[in-house]
């Protein structure tokens, strides 16, 4: 008897701590919470975009254009101060259809590309201030055939805790 | 705590998308597109000509005309397309964003008659052309035709953010019997985007 008493407790133990492990991971790594990034500036008044190859080919299909511009990204990531934490730049699907975006960055964040509809990681490490600043150096490239006129494009970042 | 989440946009405007090229004969770019090359602007006026033997005049037999544009490589990807004297180049694009459909035209703007310096005429409908290019099948962009009397006629089109060519021979009908002389005319192209 005492060695069947011994063998079953462990294994209660074993299914116990199995299932708070999922349980946290799934509440740490699976919530996105976007950032506060409204002290972010622009560092040039307008985005222009222009053709990527002035000149069509025979068969068209070369209509890609581009434009840049440089942004003071500020994000405000007090919440998550002395913790650890992955930020995510995310390029939502929005009107008038995909676009690409690059960018190169000053080193606080890292550079990347992203297509609209994705995310992707600047960050990951610990939040050591209640604020995070960098210069973005975007370039934004999208079908000229889709451009009829100005339009918005939103990006935002948010913040994976973990 | 922060205060309200955000997101940050900006607007991204077209400039200037909107572009024209027309090269008829000589033209002008920094280099080949492959290159990167830029158009420029060729204020030259190419001549297309036939010397029409005393013997031969008015027989019937058209005559084959030269050029003396020296525009045998197409600007695009410096491709063999024309073959000079007996073919005038004719090509462009029309650049343009929001995915327009209708096509930029190109037209000729074409005197009554060609004129010598007595004021004799022959008129411009003895004139006409074949359109062609190296390499080609299909319809070509520019097809073969013949000149009015006086009048703009449509020559052909460019769809948007497509390269278009097409290399002229042209040829004078000779069926008719003018004084002698030297007639001259000169015709006008224009290319019109919607």
């Amino acid at each position: 008897m005492k060695i069947a008493s011994r063998t079953a407790r462990p294994s209660a133990a074993f299914f116990l701590a199995a299932a708070l492990t999922i349980i946290w991971s799934g509440a740490a790594w699976g919530k996105s919470t976007p950032i506060d990034d409204s002290g972010t500036q622009a560092l040039e008044p307008a985005l222009s975009l222009r053709w990527q190859s002035p000149r069509p080919s025979r068969s068209g299909g070369d209509n890609l254009m581009v434009g840049t511009t440089t942004i003071r990204v500020r994000v405000n990531v007090l919440p998550w101060i002395r913790r650890s934490g992955r930020i995510y730049l995310v390029l939502p699907a929005q009107p008038p259809g995909p676009v690409s975006a690059s960018w190169v960055t000053q080193g606080r964040f890292m550079p990347g590309q992203v297509r609209s509809g994705n995310r992707v990681l600047v960050y990951a490490g610990p939040i050591t201030t209640p604020f995070m600043e960098d210069v973005f150096k975007f370039q934004f490239s999208v079908d000229g055939n889709l451009v009829q006129r100005a339009f918005p494009l939103t990006y935002r970042f948010e913040m994976d805790e973990g | 705590m922060s205060g309200s989440a955000a997101a940050y946009t900006l607007t991204l405007a077209p400039a200037s998308p909107k572009t024209l090229y027309l090269q008829v004969g000589v033209g002008s770019f920094t280099a080949n597109y492959n290159a990167g090359g830029q158009p420029g602007n060729n204020t030259t006026v190419n001549k297309v000509s036939a010397t029409v033997a005393a013997s031969a005049v008015g027989n019937g037999t058209p005559q084959a005309m030269s050029t003396d544009s020296t525009a045998a490589k197409s600007f695009l990807d410096g491709y063999a397309y024309c073959s000079v004297p007996g073919q005038l180049y004719i090509g462009g694009f029309y650049r343009t964003a929001g995915g327009t459909t209708a096509a930029a035209q190109v037209t000729a703007t074409v005197p009554t008659a060609l004129t010598n310096a007595t004021g004799d005429t022959i008129p411009f409908s003895k004139i006409q052309w074949t359109s062609s290019g190296n390499g080609d099948s299909g319809a070509e962009p520019f097809p073969a035709g013949t000149f009015v009397n006086g009048g703009v006629q449509n020559v052909g089109a460019m769809a948007s953010n497509t390269w278009n060519e097409s290399c002229w021979t042209f040829s004078y009908l000779n069926n008719t019997v003018p004084p002698a002389g030297t007639f001259t005319g000169v015709v006008r192209y224009t290319m019109s985007s919607p």
